[in-house]
């Protein structure tokens, strides 16, 4: 059947009003934490009109904007499936709108599973020790700021450099495993990208806690004068790394504990991890009917297998002495990295049998 | 945690890895190597490993690889005169095979037998060992609360352990010097259930994957329309048997095809169906089944399944010499050269007699052919719409009796003698300058299959489901630990009063703990929240 072009059309268009109410809830979430700093340092100057409950506003409209955006690309995705009569994600082009849908829908199940009150509640009292609660659960809003920009750029260089017109399967993907393997595989990935921005984080905060500056603003300071590196001592308590922490403290304060971070992106990955050996023992089943082999080193194969070693690595590393924390969550960056190279790299340069990017 | 003491008071953390026993102290061969095993089957030898083999994967998708594309690893080799023997010889081209990457392989298998053997014997004794005594400060701990109540420490010590037990914890009741009494529970013995199950199905993975590679076999064969085949050495094409394989091993099935067709998108040429009508029989006596072979959709026999791999164009020639008796009349296979199927193929006629050697006809075929701007020609789509045949004719000596073996789809033409060329439609027919006539009769189509036996592919797939069961108990349960103390209320104030702590400790928090513990704390029958209260002073 020939794919509905009119309606096809109309996925297009909802995406793009999708993706402006991303990019607007991003803006509404980073002006939220700017209000909240100022807001704080009133709130140590005496000042009574101090804006924090303008700025919680502005952090509620970004929530309701994410959540309009997520029904706006739930509509693009199912006129795309009804455009073209099939399941609607066949090229990377409808991958990638499915793996963003993922991640938001991850992150506003997050966010509604926290009691409501507590949405927004960023900063809260610390217990005495013996009256410690055990109830100390955090909202996942700040999440929101930092979620909202790959998924942006996910869907922009979907639409643009990966857009696929509409129309029907290659026999290779026209398979009832395409329904089993593909929407594991995307899951998996929308859950490992909310897992990944949430340990990007976690290292930002770790660092902030051993009272370290900022990476990148170390970086843009040894690039200004490299001739003296030396007359820089970044190391906890110097009064360069004061400084820098200094600028920076307002978001640093406004994240959730380290400890908090880790725990988060540890949740979502052992979500994501069984899902996402599920997708390749599924690719790996398919495999056999389609090409007669259930594993045959692919270059795709053999990167998703790199990436789920990554995984594992990362998991066994909170395991061990000398690993947990901060080693451990680079070893999780590198295996999204990994999976980023599958995704990206493999479907457009190296390509093998998976040759369905839909590109040309 | 910014409490130092809080951090003092915490049990040992409650990782499902179990205690191991402290290395032997001592010199001497023995006790080094248990040390070096003991290192071997460590949690960071196991990282290590992981890691390697990750990075060891990697060349093999830069770099081309034999089993995928041989042809690119041999331009490659040109390419590189001298890289690309040293490559070859660290077996860059074959990394999958190589030495160095089963190395890594098998050392971290070794490495999960020597790590789950010992687990699987402590994981038994843990789950029948009472679970640990309460620490004696619970209120230190990070999840904790208390309160007070009427009722007397045993009585409520009897009634939390019925409670608990009713909901599946391992719990255990104490009673203390003092008089108080304590409820341990323990509960989410499955995590480290579910952890064993995931290491020792990846071990029954690699026995799977031994089996096929052992005892299976695969063969391609290329069949033209209305031809077929047997499943047997000789039929095929190309065949892989395994280091064990017999020949006794074949089922005795055969088959032909009756017709394929394929269809394309009008729009822009990418195939939509192959199919593959064929008739088959399992075994010599029994009757013959038809069935349509399709990419997804391979035919299952006892013993093999035969899958659709790839197809093209046959074209059908009759060759006739100058005093009319017929040299040739059949299906001649062509290769497809790209995906709108432009083909070439070779056709050899031993003899044509009456003076004419050996003649050799090398042909392009163009499905549905169009003029080039340079005046050549080019398919513009898969479909044979308009079909075209370029031929050039060759004498000579075409090699048939020097025993070498022969391409059946080129012809060294150096030494021959070109005779003409020419362009033909089906049914067209060409004279030749001695005499012969070529007739372009039609054009049919060929598939290949492969039929390949696995005999490790149930191992395997069963490997497959614990690993994932293993995975989802080892990530998604949670292994708790659950106090409660009663004592009675200190010398000075209503001796009738019982003071109750109680606390919990989840190893890796996988999120909903602390609603458990609520619940479980307003089961027992106080809110936390109001406890916390009375205990502020
Ligand atoms: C093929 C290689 C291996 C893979 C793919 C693998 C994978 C995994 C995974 C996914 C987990 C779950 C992590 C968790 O519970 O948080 C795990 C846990 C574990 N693995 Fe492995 N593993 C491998 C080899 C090994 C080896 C060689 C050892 C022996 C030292 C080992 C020891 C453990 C232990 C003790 C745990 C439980 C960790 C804990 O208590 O948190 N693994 N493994």
């Amino acid at each position: 059947m020939a794919p509905n072009l009119h309606l096809a059309h109309v996925s297009d268009v909802l995406l793009t009003w999708a993706v402006f109410c991303y990019a607007f809830a991003m803006l509404g979430y980073a002006a939220e934490f700017a209000g909240t700093r100022r807001a704080a340092r009133a709130i140590e100057n005496g000042e009574r009109r101090n804006g924090a409950l303008y700025s919680r506003r502005l952090g509620q409209a970004a929530v309701a904007l994410t959540f309009i955006g997520w029904a706006i690309e739930v509509g693009s995705v199912t006129t795309r499936g009804l455009a073209v009569h099939r399941v609607p994600w066949g090229n990377m082009y409808e991958f990638s709108c499915m793996v963003t849908l993922v991640a938001v829908t991850i992150y506003l199940t997050l966010l509604l599973s926290q009691p409501l009150k507590r949405i927004g509640a960023f900063l809260t009292l610390r217990p005495s020790r013996h009256t410690m609660s055990w109830r100390s659960r955090e909202s996942v809003r700040y999440l929101g700021a930092f979620l909202m920009a790959p998924v942006v750029l996910y869907i922009g260089i979907a639409a643009t450099v990966l857009y696929a017109a509409p129309g029907p399967l290659v026999p290779a993907l026209d398979s009832y495993w395409i329904k089993i393997h593909v929407v594991a595989a995307i899951t998996a990935t929308g859950a490992f990208m909310v897992s990944g921005v949430v340990t990007l984080l976690y290292l930002l905060k770790e660092r902030y806690e051993r009272g370290l500056p900022p990476l990148h603003m170390v970086i843009a300071r040894r690039l200004r004068s490299p001739r003296h590196p030396e007359q820089f001592s970044f190391g906890p308590g110097t009064a360069a790394a004061a400084e820098m922490n200094a600028a920076s403290s307002g978001l640093m304060q406004s994240l959730p504990s380290a400890e908090s971070l880790d725990r988060l992106a540890y949740r979502v990955i052992t979500f994501a991890f069984p899902v996402w050996t599920f997708a390749i023992i599924a690719g790996a089943i398919w495999a056999e009917t389609a090409w007669s082999r259930y594993w045959g080193w692919d270059p795709k194969e053999t990167w998703s297998f790199i990436t789920w070693l990554g995984y594992a690595a990362y998991l066994h590393a909170r395991a061990t002495a000398g690993w947990r924390g901060r080693r451990a969550a680079m070893l999780s960056l590198i295996a999204f990295g990994s999976l980023m190279i599958d995704y990206y790299v493999v479907n457009t340069v190296i390509t093998g049998l998976h040759s369905y990017a839909g590109i040309s | 945690m910014t409490d130092t003491i809080v951090e003092e008071e915490q049990p040992a953390p409650l990782s499902t890895q179990p205690e191991r026993p402290a290395d032997p102290a001592g010199r001497g061969p023995i006790v080094a190597a248990v040390r070096i095993w003991r290192q071997f089957t460590s949690m960071r030898t196991a990282l290590l490993l992981l890691a390697l083999l990750a990075l060891a994967a990697i060349p093999g998708t830069v770099i081309p690889q034999r089993g995928l594309d041989p042809v690119k690893v041999n331009s490659y080799l040109a390419a590189h005169p001298h890289l690309g023997p040293l490559m070859d010889k660290l077996s860059l081209f074959d990394v999958f095979a190589a030495p160095w990457f089963v190395l890594i392989f098998i050392l971290l298998f070794v490495s999960v037998v020597g790590c789950v053997i010992p687990r699987v014997r402590l994981h038994y004794r843990a789950m029948r060992r009472r679970p640990p005594n309460a620490p004696r400060h619970l209120l230190r701990m990070s999840a904790s609360t208390g309160w007070e109540t009427d009722e007397s420490p045993a009585a409520l010590g009897k009634r939390v352990h019925t409670m608990l037990r009713s909901s599946h914890w391992r719990a255990d009741l104490r009673t203390e010097a003092d008089g108080g009494v304590t409820v341990s529970a323990e509960k989410g013995y499955l995590r480290e259930t579910g952890n064993l199950i995931f290491h020792i199905a990846l071990l029954l993975l690699l026995v799977g994957i031994a089996l096929s590679s052992l005892y299976g076999y695969k063969g391609t064969v290329l069949v033209s329309q209305g031809g077929g085949f047997s499943n047997a050495r000789a039929d095929y094409d190309v065949f892989e048997p395994s280091r064990l394989f017999s020949d006794s091993q074949l089922s005795p099935f055969s088959l032909t095809m009756q017709s394929f067709k394929a269809t394309y998108n009008p729009a822009n040429g990418e195939p939509l169906t192959f199919k593959a009508d064929v008739h088959y029989t399992s075994s010599p006596t029994s009757p013959s089944k038809p069935y349509v072979v399709q990419v997804n959709h391979p035919l299952n026999l006892p013993g093999a399944k035969v899958f659709l791999v790839g197809h093209g164009y046959s074209l059908i020639m009759k060759v006739t010499n100058a005093d009319g008796t017929v040299k040739y009349d059949g299906p001649t296979a062509f290769l497809p050269d790209n995906s709108l199927f432009a083909s070439h193929g070779v056709l050899k006629v031993p003899s044509l007699g009456a003076g004419g050697g050996q003649l050799g006809l090398t042909g392009e075929f163009y499905p549905t052919a169009a003029v080039t701007q340079s005046g050549g020609l080019q398919s513009i789509f898969p479909a044979p719409d308009h079909p075209v045949l370029a031929l050039s004719a060759w004498q000579g000596n075409l090699g048939f009796n020097t025993g070498i073996p022969q391409s059946d789809y080129s012809l060294p033409v150096t030494g021959l003698k070109n005779i003409g060329i020419t362009q033909l439609s089906p049914g067209g027919s060409w004279k030749l300058p001695d005499g012969a006539t070529v007739k372009f009769v039609g054009v049919q189509q060929w598939a290949t299959f492969q039929v390949a036996h696995e005999p490790g592919k149930r191992t395997v797939l069963v490997a497959a489901v614990l690993i994932v069961v293993g995975l989802l108990g080892s990530l998604r349960v949670r292994r708790r630990r659950f106090w409660i103390r009663a004592v009675p209320a200190p010398v000075g104030q209503d001796p009738r009063r019982t003071v109750v702590t109680a606390a919990g400790l989840a190893r890796s928090d996988v999120g909903g703990f602390v609603d458990e513990l609520d619940d479980l704390v307003k089961q027992i029958g106080r809110s936390p929240h109001g406890a916390i209260e009375t205990e502020r002073d």
